[in-house]
């Protein structure tokens, strides 16, 4: 028996052996294979099919649901001054509280649209809705000049110049010809045109005070500060600004058998801007307070024609409004503008606005391939509405200067505010809106573009746009300008105002223009290879001229009568005890309607600005998550609109100063403009005359880790040249070449660095995988920071007297040969030189350039931070709480130096000194549920 | 020697039959499949430890054995990236070992079945050529379900299993509001989205831990390469998410790159191992693993969070 089981046992195990044996090894790995590939199959077709992924799940159940989920946050952002740090300007002026309170909170909710019984959105049909409300009080702070209370009573004792000398006030009354003056002679103290005498103690008598002029004062605050020097920077305005805000944001997306996809999106805001009075009371010269409101429709069809070709049509059709609200009188009317300058002025412009806005864009785009090439065919159609009521002075614009308490021809004596104390104004205007305007225009625009691999690793892409416009035409024909060409019926030379159409005149006074804008670029694997690529790029282009806010280019229908003095040093327009006198009404179209105001001037020819870009890259793959760039860039603009500081067409020539004080005469002065019969062009940011270029180096490293940490720098160096920019304007308009300096603003070197670091705490991290309370404590952390460093822009100097006869809008100063402009140690005690430069003589022209080549202002830096951490509440749900720093480190950043220069006789002592500076630590607490 | 004769046929029948059926999975063991990379000479893993103590390796497949790859596209944007990318995964396609399924999946307006895991390459090409772009991207919306469906199979067969995503996303084109735009323009001083990309990394952290229990790779080519801070913190987070899972995410920042980008993920993909430990389960808050192979470097993935050990 024994033997029997080992000989079956033998058998058994032989047979076995003997079988496997017989199976290639191979085959039965195939076997094997095929099996579990197999279950694979089948288990990846009972999980999709469980899980409604397929077309032929039982209700596409799981996955419907799943997608049913309803996601969104609830969130609260919390600002008050008691988490921030006292900002630097209060503290310099012996405060200890800024004051902010702010509650920015709001709701987002997304997910399939569920209509209960009716509708199933699932996975076809997804909404999302946010809103946010803010609610914010804040402290605005400002440092100006007013007048001493002394001086408010005509008590000019104490007053000084700016090099601390007495300054002397004259009075008009006294005014006399000087039998003795030698007109071929310069006027100076010796060589006077008029005599003048000085009020005695340099005192006005209180009887001559004017009515008006004293009344007002008692809307005026009182001096509160004395930053100085002497008198100077004696307001310090701590001023809240109430803002509050609405808005939603609302969105449905559709999808028809993924060939449509139709979305729907809403946005309305509604907002109230309250700006901060610098003084309490209607002669608040501070900006306006104002309510907006936005709305937007956004509708999208995008239709799959094929694997390879997308039609996308869109329509997005938005409306903005503003309101000004600023406070008025018993009657309904705002402050008229008392202008003093450099004292701060009562009274503001533009207080009063209707504003609407209401773009429409519907726009179609192509997609498909041909080949190797990807092709893109995308047409625009748009049209623009600006409604506007928005009158310049309603109540009046008055304008006071020192020439009629000064010395006739003497720089340095009398003041404007010494001349508003005796009520006796140079200039004087007030705007009448007989209606509002209704401004109109369309454009149309098509471009086609071609991605085209020419071969592997080199891409070209090229591109050509049509950009045609329609010029502004307003809906009921109130539209006008001067036309340079027509003749003027009063005194026979060129330049009459024309009306839209009316004589044979169409409804647009600009050409409808068309404009082809080539694009070209390419990126290119250099030598093949993945790590290293090379791009170059050109593009031109061009900006047709917008619809801008207000009556500009109304003015047969909405006007600004104006009444200007014959000689500003002798005698003035209106005497405001007078009251501004009725002189014109409208509609008024007559050729010479706008003769002796500053009349509107519409660019004849529609010339628009044009744009030219080149740039050229490396990018360099240096590791698998760090990526280094380097790239220069050139861009250069011409026929930039400029606006009336930067262009002026009825500017006398230079060569005219040599008439020295004769320009003082009114009469004189305008018989010298192109065109006499206006005092100056307004071409309210029109006039295509600006020019610029650009250059620019960079370099950039990026780096992103699987970590969860992302970090970039960037630097970059850049010299940007121009003719127009600058605070004051230009010296020269008929010789722009002279004006070709530094852009104003442009910083040469700007650093930049951020990061992102998700911390490597708590569970799936490499640190602190801690399991009990703690891991509440280590998880969820996450780190961002932004910091920028500028250097400081170029500094534009000026100065203290422009004593042209009105030739010269702008001054530039004179550079003394020798000195060198820089000090060894900058500070906010001595930033710059003054004494290499000086005020250039009575009727010429400085010779530094319109911003200095070298010395710039103060660079600032920022720093901001934010530190979030994240608490699980469940797979689906989380609490975040933030704190955001901004300029976390509590940076101050100097303010700008004194640019003004001074006479040799009395040099300005704060030239190219710096007061004070600004910036605060400001920080943000939020907390977000999501789920 | 009856006894010993009974011993005897019985162990080889329980041979036989253990050779033709996996072993029963016992519910005190818990298993995990690490996926890993040879560095250098291949050679195989000679022993794992979890959380620091040796557990045994029970299971090893390699290069060699059977491979479905979730092939899922997310592509919702523009064309002219589409297009290569396309082109690519088609010449890839051509071009699979005999042992490598392919299954396409579409992720926009949420995860979709476009074909079935086949060996048949030219009916995945013609579906990928078919494939049309339309819809909103949602690669985070659905890679945890990808990724449970390749664990599903894991599970089931003695197979290795990776999800491919191509994807042209950007943080704009979700349907989910992650972009957070300006509500009330007028809000000159609103500092909450100074630092836009808190909503996204939330997100991406949600699924991250999420899928740190799962087991199956996930593999990413993202067709766009933006470095606007939103869009890095998105690219950064899908870094992370890809690592997470052992895998690995691709960019491309050139047209010529996406081939490049392809091929890279398919060569991980094709070329990653799995190692399957068994373990006597225990309450931990993660499973730190840590392989080692004889005279080469291995590659791999290092923690998993429990709760997807299923064997």
């Amino acid at each position: 028996m024994v033997r029997a089981w080992r000989a079956l046992l033998i058998v058994l195990t032989c047979a076995l052996a003997g079988r496997a044996q017989q199976q290639p090894q191979q085959q039965r790995q195939q076997q094997q294979t095929v099996t579990e590939l197999q279950k694979a199959v089948e288990e990846f077709r009972v999980q999709t099919r469980a899980l409604g992924l397929r077309a032929d799940s039982p209700s596409q159940g799981k996955n419907a649901k799943a997608g049913a989920k309803w996601h969104g946050r609830l969130f609260e952002n919390f600002r008050n001054n008691f988490l921030d740090a006292v900002p630097h300007e209060i503290v310099q002026r012996g405060g200890t509280k800024g004051g902010l309170q702010r509650n920015q909170y709001g709701f987002n909710l997304s997910g399939p649209v569920v209509i209960p019984k009716l509708y199933q959105g699932g996975r076809t049909t997804f909404f999302s809705v946010t809103f946010e409300g803010v609610r914010e009080k804040i402290a605005r702070t400002f440092l100006r000049t007013i007048p001493t209370m002394p001086e408010r009573a005509g008590d000019w004792g104490a007053t000084v110049d700016s090099a601390g000398q007495p300054l002397p006030i004259y009075d008009p009354a006294s005014t006399s010809a000087n039998s003795n003056f030698n007109a071929a002679q310069p006027v100076t103290p010796e060589n006077l045109q008029y005599n003048r005498l000085p009020y005695a103690g340099n005192r006005i008598p209180p009887t001559r005070l004017d009515a008006q002029a004293r009344a007002a004062l008692d809307l005026y605050p009182a001096p509160n500060s004395d930053a100085g020097p002497y008198f100077r920077n004696n307001l310090f305005i701590v001023a809240p600004e109430v803002n509050r805000a609405d808005g939603l944001i609302a969105r449905v997306d559709h999808s028809v058998r993924e060939r449509h996809r139709l979305g729907v999106g809403v946005n309305y805001s509604n907002g109230f801007d309250g700006a901060a009075p610098w003084f309490s009371t209607i002669a608040n010269p501070g900006p306006v307070s104002r309510e907006r409101q936005s709305r937007r429709l956004t509708v999208e069809h995008v239709f799959t024609l094929s694997a390879r070709s997308i039609n996308t049509l869109t329509a997005d059709l938005s409306s903005s409004r503003t309101n000004g609200k600023p406070a008025l009188d018993a009657r309904g009317e705002a402050f008229p503008v008392y202008d003093f300058s450099p004292y701060l002025s009562m009274g503001r412009s533009y207080p009063l606005s209707r504003n609407v806005r209401d773009p429409w864009v519907v726009t179609n785009g192509f997609s498909t391939r041909r080949g190797e090439h990807r092709l893109r065919v995308v047409g625009r159609v748009t049209a623009e509405h600006v409604n506007s009521y928005w009158p310049k002075y309603p109540s009046g614009n008055y304008r006071f200067t020192a020439g009629l308490t000064s010395l006739p021809g003497i720089n340095n004596t009398g003041h404007p505010f010494a001349t508003f104390l005796l009520g006796l104004s140079d200039l004087a205007e007030r705007s009448v809106v007989a209606s509002p305007s209704y401004f109109r225009k369309q454009g149309y625009w098509l471009a086609l573009r071609d991605q085209w691999e020419l071969r592997k690793g080199l891409t070209l892409s090229l591109g050509l746009n049509l950009d045609t416009n329609s010029p502004k035409v307003e809906k009921y024909n109130r539209q006008s300008t001067v036309d340079l060409q027509a003749i003027n019926p009063v005194n026979g030379r060129p330049g009459a105002l024309v009306v839209a159409g009316a004589n044979g005149r169409g409804r647009a006074f600009q050409p409808f223009t068309a404009k082809l804008e080539p694009s070209l670029s390419l990126a290119w694997n250099i030598g093949g290879s993945t790590r290293t690529v090379g791009r170059a790029g050109y593009s031109r282009s061009y900006s047709p001229t917008p619809i801008y806010q207000g009556q500009w280019s109304t003015q047969a229908f909405n006007g600004t009568p104006t009444l200007v003095s014959s000689n500003p040093q002798l005698a003035p327009a209106l005497r405001l005890a007078d009251g501004f006198p009725l002189i014109r009404t409208f509609p008024d179209t007559r050729p010479e309607a706008a003769n002796n105001t500053v009349a509107d001037l519409i660019e004849p020819r529609g010339l628009q600005a044009t744009y030219n870009s080149f740039s050229l890259s490396l990018e360099r793959e240096l590791s698998s998550s760090l990526i280094m760039t380097m790239g220069f860039g050139q861009s250069g603009g011409r026929n930039l609109l400029l606006s009336n500081s930067g262009s002026n067409p009825n500017a006398i020539p230079l060569a005219a100063l040599e008439y020295r004080d004769r320009l003082n005469d009114e009469n004189f002065n305008r018989s010298l403009r192109p065109y006499p019969q206006y005092q100056r062009f307004d071409v309210y940011s029109s006039w295509p005359e600006g020019r610029y270029q650009r250059d620019a180096g960079y370099l950039q490293m990026e780096k992103r880790t699987s970590g969860g940490l992302s970090m970039s720098a960037s630097y970059e160096f850049s010299k940007q040249m121009d003719n127009y920019s600058g605070p004051y304007g230009v010296q020269d308009y008929y010789h722009r070449a002279n004006e070709w300096s530094l852009t104003a603003g442009a910083t040469p070197h700007r650093l930049s660095l951020s990061f992102n670091y998700e911390l490597p705490f708590g569970a799936n991290k490499s640190f602190l995988t801690v399991t009990d309370w703690r891991r509440y404590l280590v998880e969820g952390w996450s780190v961002s920071s932004v910091t920028t460093v500028a250097s400081g822009e170029p500094i534009a100097l000026r100065p203290q007297f422009n004593n042209s006869g009105g030739v010269l809008d702008v001054l530039n100063v004179n550079v003394a040969p020798g000195v060198n402009p820089h000090v060894a140690n900058t500070g906010p005690e001595q930033w710059f030189n003054p004494a290499a430069f000086s005020q250039p003589a009575d009727f010429t022209v400085g010779n530094a350039s319109r911003t200095h080549p070298s010395l710039r202002n103060p660079g600032n830096q920022n720093h901001d931070l934010s530190v979030t951490k994240r608490f699980a509440l469940s797979a689906e749900q989380s609490m975040e709480l933030s704190a955001v720093g901004l300029n976390f480190i509590n940076n101050a950043n100097w303010n700008d130096p004194d640019p003004m220069i001074g006479p040799a006789s009395a040099p300005n002592v704060n030239a190219g000194r710096i007061i004070g500076s600004t910036g605060s630590r400001v920080i943000q607490v939020g907390l977000r549920f999501s789920f | 020697m009856k006894t010993l004769v009974k011993a005897g046929l019985i162990g080889v029948a329980a041979a036989i039959m253990a050779s033709a059926a996996p072993p029963s999975p016992k519910t005190d063991r818990a298993v995990l499949r690490v996926p890993y990379w040879m560095v250098g000479a291949a050679g195989p893993v000679v022993h794992a430890k979890l959380n620091g103590e040796t557990v045994k390796v029970s299971r090893l497949l390699g290069p060699a054995d059977d491979l479905v790859i979730l092939l899922v596209l997310d592509l919702a944007g523009d064309l002219s990236r589409v297009d290569p990318a396309r082109d690519a995964l088609i010449d890839h396609l051509g071009r699979l070992p005999a042992n490598a399924m392919v299954t396409l999946m579409r992720s926009q307006d949420g995860l979709r079945v476009l074909q079935d895991p086949t060996t048949d390459r030219g009916v995945v090409q013609s579906a990928i050529q078919e494939l049309t772009i339309s819809g909103r991207a949602a690669l985070l919306d659905t890679v945890e379900t990808a990724l449970a469906v390749g664990d599903a199979m894991l599970v089931k067969a003695r197979v290795r299993v990776a999800v491919l995503y191509v994807s042209d996303s950007l943080v704009g084109n979700y349907r989910e509001d992650f972009a957070n735009p300006v509500v009330n323009s007028s809000d000159s001083r609103d500092m909450s989205r100074r630092f836009p990309e808190a909503l996204i990394k939330e997100r991406l952290q949600q699924v991250i831990n999420r899928v740190g229990k799962t087991q199956t790779p996930l593999f990413i080519v993202q067709l766009n390469y933006e470095s606007d801070r939103l869009n890095e913190a998105y690219q950064t987070g899908l870094i992370e998410l890809a690592a997470s899972t052992g895998g690995e995410a691709e960019f491309s920042r050139t047209l010529t790159e996406i081939p490049v980008a392809v091929s890279r993920a398919m060569e991980r993909v094709l070329g990653h191992s799995s190692a399957e430990l068994e373990f006597k389960r225990a309450k931990a808050r993660q499973w730190e693993i840590e392989l080692v192979a004889e005279g080469t470097e291995v590659k791999h993935r290092t923690r998993f969070l429990p709760g997807g050990d299923a064997k």
